[in-house]
C-alpha cells in the first residue's frame, strides 16, 4: 500500500483490525441513523430529539433491568415498544401540526429533546448508569490476527437483521406500499384511499422505537448519561444527509464514513478523522447536494 | 394601520430602547451586576446575528458557536500574549503541555492590532468558505442547518483534543483586561459596559438599514421562494453567503466582547447547546424582529442566571417546553405577540402610541 | 439567424427520454403558443431554456450566444423571464415589494446593501401596475391576492425585468372570461417589443393570440405554423386534439 510510506511505520494486521473496527462504527452509525432514514424519508420530518429517543432506550432498558429484574435480551425489544410509544405520543400531540413547516418542526422537536433530556436528569440524576449484560458478551475473541469483542458482533448482526426487515417491510408489504405512495406523492395516495395521517404516525413511531432499540445497545458499549444522545444524533444525521434519506442509501453512507472513520483514525487520533471526515462532507455534498440516492422532487 | 409596522415608531422604539441601556451603569453601583449586564449585550449580539441570518434570511444556523469561539480564541489568544514578555515568552499551559516553542499560528497574536483583526477575519472567512460551498450546492433548509450544526461539532471536538495549543478543556484564561496601549479596558467598569453596548447598537441600527436595503429585500424573497428569485437574475447563493458571512462576523465580534468581558475562553463555547439556545433566544423573543431576539435573549439569560443553578434542570425543562408552544402557536416570538395586540388598536394619535409602544418594547436588563 | 434557436434538444431522466431530439426556431418580436398534450415535454422545455435542467445533449442559442446549461441566474440576466406554471410570488412580501424585487437592474449582494432604491424603478414600476391593473393592491401583501390577481403579479414581475424573451407558463389558468380579454390585450401589446413563447391549454385564448403554433408530442416537434394550419393537420388533430378531449 502507498499509503504507508506516507504515513511511517505502517502495520498490515493494525490495519485490518481498523478496517473491522470500521465495520463495526458503521453499524452503530446505521443502527443509530436508521429511525431517522424512515422519519425523514417518509414524512420529511428532522428529527431533532432522536438522540434523546436512544438516551431514553438505554434508560427504558436501565429501568426495566434494575426495577423489575428483566433479562438484557428482553431489555431490547421493550426498549423498542416503549420508545415507540412515546414516539407516537409525540407525533399526535405535536409533529402532526407541523409538517408543512420542516424547520420548525426541527425546532420543536429541538424543544422536545431539550424536555426529555432534562425530565430524564431530573428523574434518574446526572450520575451514569450502567447496563449488565450477560458475560458471554463483554468477552473478547481472537479471527486470526483481528481482536473484537463479542457485543459488538452482536451490535452489527442486530442492525443487518433490523435492515432487512425495514426492507422487507417497505419492499414486501402492503404497509410499504402505502408509505412508499405516501412519500412520492401525498394528494395522490390520498385518493386511492391511503390515509397519510396514518402512516405518518406509524412511521415516525416505527423510527423511534428504532432508535430506543440502538439505545438499548449503546448503553452497554458505553455508560448511560442523560447527555448520551447529543453524541450520536450528528452522526446519525449526517448518515441520513449523506445518504440522502432512502434506505439503502443510509446502509451506503453508514457503511462508508464508518470505515472511513476507522481509516482515518488509523493513520491520526480518534478526533482528527472526524474532523477531517466532517470536512469530507461537505466537500461531498458540494458536488452531490441530494445525498446519494435521493428520490427527485418535481416542480411545476 | 398597526402602529407596529409605522417606520418612525419602530426608530422610536430603538432610540428609546437604547438610551434605557445606556443609562443602566448611573443605576448599578455592583461593578459584577455590571459586568454580568455587559454579558448580556454579548448574548444580544448573537441573538441578533441569529434573527439576520434565519429570520430575515430564512437560514436556520445551529453553528453559529463557530465563529463565536472562533472569534474569541482569536481574543483570548491575543490578550494572553499582551501578558508575555521576552523573560516570559509563552503562555505557562504550554509549558505544562510540555511546549516549548510558541507554535506558529500563535506568532501573529503578539500584536495586538493583528490578533484581534485575525479574531475577527478568520471566523468571518471561515463562514464565507463554509456557506460558499453549501449555499452554491443549493444545500438549504433543514440540510443546512444539520451541516452546520455538524461542523459545530467538528470544531468542538478539534480544539478540545489539541490541548498543547488551546490548553483542552480548561480553555484560556488571559490572567490581565485587555490593554490598548497603555490603556487597559476594565472588563467591571461602565467604560466596557457601554463599549459592548455601542457595537450592539451599531449592529442593530446598521442590520435594521440591511433589511430595509435591496439586500434585505431580496433576501426576503429568498426566505419566501430562493428558485423564484434565481428567475429574477439574482445570484442566490451569493445573498445567502453575505447574510450567513455578516451574522458570522457579528458572532465573531460578540466573541471577541465575551473574551474582554470574562478574561476566559473553553469549548463550552462552541458546545451543541450554547449554540442551539442562541436559537431558542431568538425564536421566543421573535426571529423577524432584531429587537425582539435581543429581548428574548436578556429575558431567558437573565432569568437563567437569576434562578442560579440550583434550578437550572427545572429552568431548562420549562424553557423547552416554553420554546416547543412558542414554535407551534408562535412562530414569530414574543415580539409577533405584541404586533398582534397592537393590531388591535388601529392607529390613533400618534403621539400616546408612540410612547405606549416604546414601553411595551422596553425590557428591565436582566429581569 | 433565429432569436431563440434549439438545436436537436434531448433530456433524460434515467433513462426515460422526455425530450427527443427538438428543434425550433422562434422568430423575434412574434409570439409563439407551445401547445401539447400532457407530458408531451412543454413545461421541461421552458426548464432547460431557462437554466433549471440541464440537457442531455443539444444545443440552445439565444441571440446567437449559446445558452446551453448556463446557471438561471445567468439566462435571467441575458433576457429571458419566466412565469410558472403555479403561480410564484413572495406571498410574505407586499405587491410593491415583489415588484422591486423582480425589478432587477442591480444584482450584487455586496453593493445592495447600500442601496434603498433603484433609479427608474418608480417609473417602471407605474408602466407595469398601470398594464397588469393592480394600482389597488400594491401595499397588501401577495398571499392575500385571488387567483388571478396572483397570476397577473407574476405577469407584473416578469415585465419588471424588461426580458426580450418572455416564456410564460399558462399563465390565463384558473383567470375568469374577461381578465383572459385582458391578458389577450396585454399580450398583442406587448408583441410589439418582446417575443413570447407561451404554453396553453386553452385554445380559444391560442387562436386569439398565436402568430405560430408549435405543437409538441412525446419531446419532440410534431407541428408548427399558423393556427389554421396547425388545426387543419391531421396528425395533430389525431394526437392532440384527441387525447385532449379523453
Amino acid at each position: 500500500m502507498a499509503a504507508g510510506s506516507f504515513f511511517g511505520s505502517f502495520d498490515p494486521s493494525a490495519f485490518i483490525n481498523a478496517l473491522i473496527l470500521g465495520i463495526s462504527i458503521a453499524s452503530i452509525w446505521l443502527i443509530a441513523a436508521l429511525g431517522l432514514t424512515i422519519i425523514y424519508g417518509t414524512a420529511g420530518v428532522i428529527n431533532m430529539a432522536h438522540g434523546e429517543f436512544i438516551m431514553l432506550g438505554a434508560y427504558s432498558s436501565y429501568m426495566l433491568q434494575n426495577y423489575f429484574g428483566l433479562p438484557f435480551l428482553l431489555c431490547v425489544p421493550a426498549a423498542f415498544v416503549i420508545v415507540a410509544a412515546v414516539g407516537l405520543v409525540l407525533e399526535r400531540g405535536l409533529i402532526r401540526y407541523l409538517y408543512k413547516r420542516p424547520l420548525d418542526t426541527l425546532l420543536a422537536t429541538f424543544g422536545v429533546s431539550l424536555v426529555l433530556m432534562q425530565g430524564v436528569r431530573l428523574i434518574f440524576g446526572s450520575d451514569p448508569k450502567y447496563l449488565a449484560v450477560p458475560s458471554i458478551f463483554t468477552s473478547n475473541f481472537q479471527l486470526g490476527f483481528v481482536n473484537i469483542s463479542a457485543f459488538r458482533v452482536i451490535v452489527l448482526a442486530i442492525t443487518i437483521a433490523a435492515v432487512v426487515a425495514l426492507w422487507a417491510l417497505f419492499y414486501r408489504t402492503r404497509f410499504g406500499v402505502q408509505v412508499r405512495a405516501v412519500m412520492q406523492d401525498k394528494e395522490m395516495a390520498a385518493s386511492f384511499g391511503i390515509n397519510s395521517d396514518r402512516v405518518y404516525m406509524l412511521t415516525f413511531a416505527l423510527g423511534a422505537g428504532l432508535a430506543g432499540l440502538a439505545g438499548s445497545l449503546f448503553g452497554v458499549l458505553n455508560i448511560v448519561l442523560p447527555t448520551m444522545g447529543m453524541g450520536y444524533v450528528v452522526q446519525a444525521f449526517l448518515v441520513v444527509v449523506v445518504g440522502g434519506g432512502t434506505l439503502i442509501g443510509s446502509v451506503v453512507a453508514g457503511g462508508a464514513t464508518g470505515e472511513l472513520q476507522s481509516i482515518f483514525a488509523y493513520f491520526t487520533n480518534d478526533t482528527f478523522a472526524r474532523f477531517v471526515l466532517y470536512v469530507l462532507i461537505v466537500v461531498f455534498l458540494r458536488v452531490r447536494p441530494q445525498g446519494l440516492f435521493a428520490p427527485s422532487a418535481t416542480r411545476r | 394601520m398597526n402602529i407596529y409596522h409605522n417606520a418612525t415608531a419602530q426608530w422610536l422604539a430603538y432610540g428609546v430602547f437604547f438610551v434605557l441601556l445606556a443609562v443602566v451603569p448611573m443605576f448599578v453601583d455592583d461593578s459584577f451586576l455590571l459586568n454580568q449586564f455587559a454579558t448580556y449585550g454579548v448574548f444580544g449580539l448573537l441573538a441578533l446575528s441569529i434573527s439576520l441570518c434565519w429570520g430575515f434570511g430564512g437560514i436556520l444556523n445551529l453553528g453559529q458557536g463557530i465563529p463565536f469561539g472562533l472569534g474569541a480564541y482569536g481574543m483570548a489568544m491575543t490578550m494572553q500574549m499582551q501578558s508575555q514578555d521576552a523573560s516570559n515568552p509563552i503562555p505557562p499551559f504550554m509549558l505544562n503541555n510540555s511546549l516549548d516553542h510558541l507554535p506558529w499560528f500563535w506568532e501573529p497574536f503578539r500584536h495586538t492590532a493583528l490578533g484581534i483583526i485575525l479574531a475577527l477575519v478568520v471566523p468571518t472567512l471561515f463562514c464565507a468558505i463554509f456557506g460558499g460551498l453549501m449555499f452554491r450546492a443549493r444545500v438549504s433548509g433543514p440540510f443546512f442547518a444539520i451541516m452546520t450544526l455538524a461542523m459545530l461539532s467538528a470544531w468542538y471536538t478539534l480544539i478540545l483534543d489539541v490541548q498543547p495549543y488551546t490548553n483542552g478543556a480548561n480553555g484560556i484564561t488571559p490572567p490581565g483586561a485587555l490593554k490598548f496601549g497603555d490603556y487597559a479596558i476594565d472588563p467591571y467598569s461602565p467604560v466596557a459596559y457601554w463599549s459592548v453596548l455601542a457595537l450592539l447598537a451599531v449592529a442593530t441600527v446598521g442590520g435594521r438599514l440591511m433589511t430595509r436595503s435591496r439586500f434585505g429585500l431580496v433576501v426576503q424573497a429568498v426566505r419566501g421562494d430562493a428558485e423564484r428569485v434565481r428567475f429574477l437574475g439574482y445570484n442566490v447563493a451569493g445573498y445567502e453567503t453575505t447574510i450567513y458571512t455578516i451574522a458570522g462576523f457579528i458572532a465573531a465580534v460578540a466573541g471577541c466582547c465575551w473574551v474582554a468581558l470574562t478574561q476566559y475562553v473553553s469549548p463550552a463555547q462552541l458546545d451543541t447547546t450554547f449554540s442551539l439556545s442562541m436559537v431558542i433566544w431568538a425564536g421566543i423573543g421573535g426571529r423577524l424582529s432584531l429587537i425582539g431576539a435581543i429581548i428574548g435573549a436578556f429575558l431567558i439569560q437573565g432569568a437563567q442566571s437569576y434562578l442560579g443553578d440550583t434550578f437550572l434542570n427545572t429552568w431548562l425543562l420549562v424553557l423547552g417546553g416554553f420554546f416547543i408552544l412558542v414554535v407551534r402557536f408562535l412562530p414569530k416570538g414574543l415580539a409577533g405577540l405584541l404586533e398582534t395586540i397592537l393590531g388591535r388598536f388601529p392607529l390613533p394619535q400618534r403621539g400616546n402610541s408612540n410612547g405606549n409602544s416604546a414601553q411595551r418594547l422596553y425590557p428591565q436588563p436582566g429581569e | 439567424m433565429g432569436f431563440l434557436e434549439i438545436k436537436q434538444l434531448c433530456k433524460s431522466f434515467d433513462t426515460t427520454p422526455v425530450i427527443n431530439d427538438f428543434s425550433i426556431e422562434i422568430v423575434e418580436l412574434t409570439l409563439c403558443c407551445l401547445v401539447g398534450p400532457n407530458g408531451a415535454g412543454k413545461t421541461t422545455t421552458m426548464d432547460l431554456i431557462t437554466g433549471r435542467q440541464k440537457p442531455t445533449s443539444g444545443q440552445i442559442l439565444f441571440c446567437e450566444d449559446d445558452i446551453t446549461g448556463l446557471d438561471e441566474h445567468v439566462i435571467a440576466r441575458r433576457g429571458i423571464g419566466r412565469k410558472f406554471q403555479v403561480p410564484a410570488v413572495f406571498r410574505d412580501l407586499t405587491v410593491r415589494q415583489n415588484l422591486e424585487v423582480a425589478y432587477s437592474r442591480s444584482t450584487n449582494p455586496l453593493k445592495n446593501i447600500f442601496r434603498f432604491s433603484d433609479p427608474g424603478f418608480v417609473q417602471k414600476l407605474e408602466q407595469v401596475v398601470a398594464q397588469a391593473g393592480l394600482s389597488e393592491r400594491l401595499n397588501v401583501e401577495a398571499g392575500i391576492l385571488s387567483h388571478g390577481e396572483t397570476q397577473w403579479l407574476e405577469i407584473g414581475m416578469v415585465l419588471m425585468q424588461d426580458p426580450r424573451l418572455l416564456l410564460l407558463d399558462e399563465p390565463v389558468a384558473g383567470m375568469t372570461e374577461a381578465e383572459i380579454e385582458k391578458t389577450v390585450a396585454i399580450f398583442k401589446e406587448l408583441k410589439k417589443t418582446n417575443t413570447l413563447v407561451v404554453v396553453e391549454h386553452d385554445m380559444a385564448f391560442v387562436r386569439e393570440i398565436a402568430d405560430v403554433v408549435t405543437v409538441m408530442h412525446m419531446g419532440s416537434l410534431l407541428a408548427q405554423g399558423p393556427i389554421s394550419e396547425i388545426e387543419a393537420n391531421a396528425r395533430v388533430r389525431e394526437v392532440y386534439l384527441g387525447e385532449a378531449e379523453a
